[in-house]
């Protein structure tokens, strides 16, 4: 017989403040969130209960009621984060917990109460055990989820335990809005006179689900355990890592290398079963005197090769100091993702992407990854915001290169270099640029390129001019138009 | 336009009896090729478009690396018309030593089509040796680019770039020093296709070569 408990927090992001220490929770408190535009009080605490405020009230009403409430914005997520940890600590209850968002866990107790002196012996310890953590529990213990979630929640006691195969007598006085059914169907149901789920027993389901839809007599089945409903225990992320101990510490890079190899022989194997790889990797090193040190690598792409890996552990090994030698070793893999092998002999455009990929996590290992770069074309006007340069790692590139409207140089300076004008001109005929004369001998332009409005920044129209110089250098003047005494800079060099 | 005149009839060729052939040899036009698997100069004013010039010719990855003030000026705009910018790894370093360090890696990745080297004066003896090792090791073309002075170097070959100024989009590459074979003076033009369906191989075109 399956028995099913459920853990209700119902005060959970109240507890949550209190667990961290917040003053303010001593006097009256409350947790609200926004709604249908208005803050409402989504939590409130037994002082600001006893001052007569309750949950769903508006923010102005609670605060006319009274005045020295203090609130906080809902935080859902770390909320969640809470309600993941307790899923973890549930493990100590039964090997299986799922999570029922957003303040609850299920927990699959069957074969497990036994341990804990019986199902009521059970419960209460749980309530204590999670009370001592400041946290307020209810729980209900049934043979079904829909069953328990109702005493959980409706109950008259903190532990509501329904008897194996008295579900239908423990939930006959609870109102409707303790089934888990979608919509408002508990004030539909309310006027016709039902307002217990024990009233239900006697109508036909027939005529249930023609009145009110097949989602009440669904959620019935399903509490009454007509229905099969059967709790999804979720199971941690794997953890990809090994490590090892050694006898005698070692301190030879050759040594460390050895064992560095069994290490990520045995995770990449592991990865590779599985069809993954990792884009970083980690690696401790415990040294008996200077403790921990912990070297890590990345990857352009998902990696699962052991030669991979300890050819970029190399350089990190050779700038580690072991000067009494190491003897605890682990090695771990993170940010894993699935690897979808590509045939490498067909396709050449694979073994291009592999080979770019190698010289990126190469290159971004030692140097940085935001040093390694690739471009990406932009749609703009503007020379310089016709394309971007950006890190190389992690990133899917499938740019389309659409042709410029007029020839761009080759070398383009993001910030245009200022040049000495010996003889005015338009473009000067004679000029001086990083310390070199040149003598303009023909010119192209201009171009005349306005500023983008829409954005902060240089707001000037600029002229771009192509000019050949005399001694062979094509450079790309730019000069701003309207201005008394035209300045000229140098923006660009064409090949 | 012809595609290519010998002026006196030779043929020439900046790798003719090297060693190592076994990595092949990224042509230019018919009558200019160089050796993959070995580590080239180029300096003056179009230096830039003679290593873009190999890059569109190599096929696979190119590495582009140098200090930030170099490389960061690079624009893509203005090579998409000879191949796709996608090929393109940018690695900016810091100093003039991680800039070889980060050319000898790439050299040594098989894999490499082409790593493109700024540097501002030459390699020494030691250095080019240690890049030439790596890139015969690996198989890319490895291109230096030298803005300052050159020194005595292992590469390969070493070419004077300039533009030709009574034309737009010419090139001349004089090839100053080879180390097996004979120097020469290519008159290198780019001829736009109208085409587009294969991104830049073969436009550019060797339009006259002299021995000298």
């Amino acid at each position: 017989m399956r028995r099913v408990l459920s853990l209700w927090l119902p005060q959970l992001p109240l507890d949550r403040r209190v667990r961290i220490g917040d003053l303010r929770t001593e006097g009256p408190f409350a947790i609200i969130a926004e709604m249908k535009n208005a803050w409402r009080l989504t939590h409130v605490n037994r002082p600001a209960r006893r001052a007569g405020i309750a949950e769903g009230l508006s923010l102005p009403d609670a605060r006319a009621i009274c005045p020295d409430l203090f609130v906080e914005p809902a935080d859902e997520i770390r909320d969640a984060a809470l309600l993941r940890a307790l899923w973890r600590w549930a493990d100590c209850l039964s090997p299986r917990v799922s999570i029922d968002p957003p303040d609850g866990l299920l927990l699959d107790i069957s074969g497990c109460a036994h341990l804990f002196g019986g199902e009521g012996a059970m419960g209460r310890h749980t309530r204590q055990r999670l009370g001592d953590m400041q946290i307020h529990t209810r729980i209900g213990i049934a043979d079904t989820k829909g069953a328990a979630r109702a005493l959980s929640r409706f109950g008259k006691t903190g532990v509501a335990i329904a008897a194996p195969g008295k579900t239908n007598e423990a939930l006959k006085d609870l109102p409707i809005a303790a089934l888990d059914a979608e919509g408002d169907i508990a004030s539909e149901l309310a006027r016709t006179g039902l307002k217990t789920i024990g009233q239900l027993y006697s109508v036909k389901s027939s005529e249930l689900a023609r009145r009110f839809g097949l989602d009440l007599t669904r959620a019935l089945g399903c509490t009454l355990g007509q229905e099969p409903d059967p709790l999804t225990p979720a199971a941690a992320d794997p953890i990809y890592a090994a490590r090892m101990t050694l006898p005698e510490p070692i301190g030879l890079k050759s040594q460390i290398e050895d064992v560095l190899k069994r290490l990520a022989a045995s995770v990449c194997g592991r990865l590779e079963a599985e069809q993954k790889g990792a884009r970083r990797y980690l690696l401790t090193v415990r040294c008996v005197d200077t403790g921990d040190h912990v070297l890590s690598v990345g990857f352009a792409r998902p990696c699962a090769e052991p030669a991979s890996v300890l050819q970029q552990f190399s350089h990190s090994l050779d700038q580690l100091k072991i000067e009494f030698g190491a003897d605890w070793f682990r090695l771990v893999a993170e940010h894993v993702e699935p690897i979808h092998p590509k045939q490498s002999t067909l396709g050449k455009e694979a073994q291009e992407e592999d080979n770019t990929a190698r010289i990126i996590s190469m290159l971004g290992n030692r140097l940085g990854f935001d040093h390694v770069r690739k471009f990406q074309p932009c749609d703009a006007h503007l020379p310089e915001r016709e394309f971007e340069s950006m890190e190389a790692v992690d990133k899917e590139f499938d740019p389309v290169w659409k042709q410029a409207p007029r020839k761009r140089p080759l070398r383009l300076y993001k910030t245009p270099e200022r040049l000495r004008a010996l003889e005015p001109g338009r473009p000067p005929k004679q000029f001086e640029w990083r310390r070199k004369s040149y003598a303009t001998k023909s010119a192209k332009g201009p171009e005349r390129l306005t500023a983008e409005w829409w954005r902060e920044g240089d707001m000037k129209t600029r002229d771009y001019w192509a000019v050949q110089t005399a001694n062979g250098a094509r450079l790309w003047l730019l000069t701003y138009p309207g201005e008394a005494e035209p300045n000229w800079y140098v923006a660009g060099k064409f090949p | 336009m012809s595609p290519h005149v010998c002026i006196n009839g030779a043929k020439l060729s900046a790798f003719e009896s090297i060693t190592p052939k076994k990595h092949g040899v990224v042509s230019i036009g018919s009558n200019l090729s160089l050796a993959c698997g070995r580590v080239h100069e180029a300096m003056g004013d179009a230096a830039d478009m003679f290593a873009v010039a190999l890059a569109a010719h190599a096929k696979g990855p190119v590495v582009w690396i140098g200090r930030s003030v170099d490389v960061g000026s690079l624009a893509p705009t203005g090579f998409q018309e000879f191949f796709d910018p996608t090929r393109v790894v940018t690695v900016t370093c810091v100093s003039r030593q991680e800039t070889l360090w980060a050319t000898e890696q790439a050299l040594r990745l098989p894999g490499t089509a082409c790593v493109v080297a700024e540097l501002g004066d030459g390699p020494d003896l030691q250095t080019s040796r240690r890049l030439q090792i790596a890139a015969e090791e690996g198989g890319a073309l490895g291109v230096i680019l030298i803005s300052g002075r050159a020194q005595t170097s292992a590469a390969q070959t070493r070419w004077q770039c300039d533009p030709i100024t009574d034309e737009d989009a010419f090139w001349g590459w004089r090839l100053v020093k080879n180390k097996n074979g004979k120097v020469g003076f290519w008159r290198v033009g780019w001829a736009p296709d109208d085409g587009r369906n294969d991104h830049a191989q073969g436009f550019v075109l060797v339009a006259a070569a002299a021995a000298a």
